[in-house]
């Protein structure tokens, strides 16, 4: 029967073959299923708006994903004047797609524009430590922080994309989400919201970029909602490049002639989040420690991860990646035991369970799977699946017991990405832990390796103490390409097309 | 049958009137419906998965709940690698399919039964009202029926799940005040046709109080037509459940319905294309027996076949 299907699929594939992707007409053609509303970076938090927009723009800096150096990127150099005060020399003869030369101005109108908080930018902790910058000539810029930023460099190689100032002026965000002007490696050259997008290699990508040059002249990318129908397409050669193809999938693909598979970590992490300061005022049974603790060891979370998640992902019990500076290890663990999970249980008061609602927005089958495991010591939970944006909104307005939910710290090697974020009183804060946020607001706030380090490893054990969060795995990508695409994955989940070739 | 036999025409048709005429309607329909193929097939499925879905904790060989994650995507017996343990595999999560698919019966059933039922209520009363009284109470009602029937059902059922959040209540609640209307416009017709019967004049002339004549003339009289929509809309109940909880604001998860089963199935149609066409033959074949049920149903108490 399988075999049936597989035939069928690879007849329908053969019958459509006209439209051969790869190298003879020098166009990688990549498939998702993420529908981009805008290009305009600052206006889209979705994944895939990160890697189109490191096609596009360039940052100040640039972020080595093999050796984790910054490098000048627009930048020709950088300096610290004191621990909130930058310089930078900016690189000269570049030009932007429409033929605008780049200089200190853009630098000045872009960061100026998106740390005003009146133009609401989507993600403010990546601007809102801009404090004012300043042209000094027109190849000289300076930066002052609101106060000193450990991860500075980050923003600057990161998010902080540098725009030209007289069309960003002139279209704004709506005009620049349609018709994106930058200096990156790539100008696009066609872009239907939602549904595609066609790059076009920029001849006059500037030497000595620490993105390299570009190789292949077109890129065309297309949304395809569903997994199933990328995979075929990718089997048929009408797509050379896929990703987030689920475990099971991957492993079926694995060994199929033409095409690569593989598997990277990130830098996401799914836990369980819960309402430990009774913020929804519901005194939902998660208000207490106990049970947070006993649905921590309900959870076999090491088969999860061999049997679910696969690849290279593995448990975490700290509420932050592994790879991010600051994330301690050595905290509380609450290991598999259904057994105490149910002692935990009686003794807080809930010898037969409860009922509770279980919010989750992806990963539906992981969501079911913990579900089957809290079912097995008495906790009946109803699963409420949402959108991302509207589940988001509900854990804004305080309406969340208990979620779960996922984080990729925008691939900041950093806790202040993530523990931060989450526990610092902000609108995502369920702790609600004055102690926590004093930790975390020293550890963000200095410039001195070991004080954040300590600072972070205290709030790190609080949480894990408390199981404010239950930490479940590290998030992994499986890749699958025509193998005759040079392409490396990095571990940031920001693929470089720019760097890609064919063999 | 005798030498006769081999003049078939006339002197058959008076023999029959005459065996037929001493028996009882009961007997009449009994006797047309185990002539009847479609019936008969579709009565018998019907019968069995009630069973099954009744007896579902007997027969189940694994707890429907009961997640393994070491044995998961397990085909059926049929295919390389499948057990008898597992007769019909194991789903993402490892659990047992088939018993799974026997306690999903049990939900699709329920909410096609419950739904009809609701349905039928609402309907029948106001079609009957409206075809016995016709005149402002008619208008008023066709009113009703024409503005419901410009609702796109998926539509409402989605949106309305999407408010209220989902569970198996507002599943039947919402199918259940959806699908009145071809149950108001048959009973509507049907008792417009006896409006003006004799036995009706009688009952009046009696001084037969109304809700006497709607309750004891009528609607016994309107029963088979009633209860032929009754099988087409516990159908599309059980159709639009399984869309619903497709598209994750029907049933909800763990429930076994075989809605949610085919949505679960979705992600490994490439290469485990048996967890969707389980649940997706066991929805096919009740649909279709009931849809044969009343098919026949119709043909056996239809008045060309009573004479």
């Amino acid at each position: 029967m399988k075999k049936a299907i597989i035939c069928i699929y690879v007849a329908l594939a053969l019958g459509a073959g006209a439209a051969h992707a790869g190298p003879e007409d020098d166009t990688l053609r990549i498939a998702w299923d993420g529908e981009l509303p805008t290009l305009d970076r600052y206006f889209n938090v979705l994944r895939e708006g990160i890697l189109v927009s490191r096609l596009i723009w360039d940052a100040l800096l640039y972020k080595d994903p093999a050796t984790l150096e910054f490098k000048p990127l627009l930048a020709e150099s950088y300096r610290f004047v004191d621990s909130t005060t930058m310089e930078f020399e900016l690189r000269q003869g570049i030009t932007f797609h429409n033929g605008e030369p780049f200089d200190a101005d853009d630098v000045v109108y872009t960061l100026e524009f998106v740390s005003n908080p009146e133009n609401r930018v989507l993600t403010q902790r990546n601007v809102s430590w801009i404090k004012s910058v300043e042209k000094l000539d027109d190849y000289r810029v300076r930066l002052e922080m609101k106060q000193p930023t450990p991860t500075a460099l980050e923003f600057l190689s990161g998010p902080l994309l540098i725009y030209p100032n007289e069309y960003y002026a002139e279209v704004g965000p709506k005009g620049m989400g349609t018709h994106p002007v930058g200096t990156g490696p790539y100008r696009v050259v066609e872009f239907k919201p939602g549904e595609s997008i066609r790059f076009e290699i920029n001849k006059q990508y500037f030497d000595g970029s620490p993105k390299g040059k570009p190789s292949i002249s077109t890129i065309e990318q297309r949304t395809i909602p569903d997994r199933n129908t990328q995979i075929t397409e990718l089997f048929s050669g009408t797509v050379d490049w896929i990703w987030k193809v689920p475990a099971d999938q991957a492993s079926r693909i694995v060994g199929r002639p033409g095409i690569s598979v593989v598997n990277e970590q990130t830098l996401r992490i799914a836990y369980l989040s819960f309402d430990s300061s009774n913020r929804t005022g519901n005194a939902s049974p998660v208000n207490n420690p106990l049970v947070r603790k006993a649905i921590g060891h309900a959870i076999d979370r090491s088969a999860i991860v061999s049997k679910l998640v696969g690849g290279v992902s593995e448990v975490v019990h700290s509420a932050c990646h592994p790879q991010q500076f600051g994330c301690e290890q050595d905290v509380a663990q609450y290991e598999y035991d259904p057994e105490k999970a149910k002692q935990l249980l009686a003794e807080a008061g809930y010898p037969d369970g409860f009922e509770i609602d279980f919010h989750a927005y992806r990963n539906r089958p992981y969501a079911e799977a913990i579900m089957g495991y809290l079912q097995a010591v008495g906790i009946r939970t109803s699963l409420v699946y949402l959108k991302y944006a509207a589940l988001r909104d509900k854990v804004y307005a305080g309406e969340i017991d208990f979620n779960f939910m996922t984080w990729g710290s925008y691939s900041f090697n950093d806790v202040s990405a993530i523990t931060s974020h989450f526990f610092k009183g902000t609108q995502d804060d369920y702790a609600r832990d004055s102690q926590l946020i004093a930790d975390l607001e020293l550890g963000d706030g200095s410039v001195d390796s070991e004080e954040r380090k300590n600072a972070y490893s205290r709030a790190l054990k609080s949480i894990a103490d408390n199981a404010y969060w239950v930490p479940l795995f590290t998030y992994n990508v499986n890749y699958a390409f025509n193998d005759k695409l040079d392409f490396t994955a990095t571990a940031d989940e920001i693929p470089r097309f720019y760097s890609a070739g064919w063999k | 049958m005798n030498a006769t036999s081999n003049m078939p025409s006339a002197p058959d048709f008076t023999r029959d009137l005459e065996i037929v005429a001493p028996l009882t309607p009961r007997q009449i329909f009994l006797r047309r419906a185990r002539r009847h193929r479609g019936f008969l097939f579709g009565a018998g499925v019907i019968l069995v998965i009630a069973a099954l879905a009744l007896l579902a904790p007997l027969l189940a060989p694994h707890d429907p709940y009961a997640q393994n994650l070491i044995s998961r995507l397990q085909p059926p017996v049929w295919m390389d690698r499948g057990a008898w343990d597992h007769p019909l595999g194991t789903d993402q999560l490892g659990r047992d399919y088939l018993s799974r698919l026997f306690y999903g019966a049990q939900f699709s059933l329920l909410i096609g039964f419950t739904a009809m039922v609701i349905s039928g209520f609402i309907g029948t009363s106001l079609g009957v009202v409206a075809g016995y009284f016709g005149g402002r109470v008619d208008l008023i009602i066709t009113f009703l029926i024409t503005a419901r029937l410009s609702m796109p059902i998926v539509l409402i059922a989605l949106a309305v799940a999407a408010l209220l959040g989902s569970s198996l209540t507002i599943v039947i609640l919402i199918l259940g005040l959806l699908l009145w209307d071809r149950f108001a416009v048959v009973a509507r017709s049907k008792t417009m046709q006896l409006r003006d019967a004799d036995y009706l004049m009688s009952a009046k002339a009696l001084g037969m109080p109304r809700w006497r004549i709607i309750l004891t003339e009528i609607l016994p009289n309107i029963m088979d037509a009633v209860i032929v929509v009754a099988t087409l809309e516990m159908a599309h109940a059980i159709l639009l459940e399984a869309a619903l909880s497709f598209l994750g604001l029907g049933v909800q998860p763990p429930l076994p319905s075989w809605g949610l089963m085919i949505a679960e199935g979705k992600d490994f149609l490439l290469f485990e294309p048996w967890l969707i066409m389980i649940p997706g033959a066991a929805l096919l074949l009740l649909v279709l027996a009931i849809n044969l049920l009343g098919d026949g149903l119709r043909d056996i108490s239809s008045p060309e076949a009573r004479s």
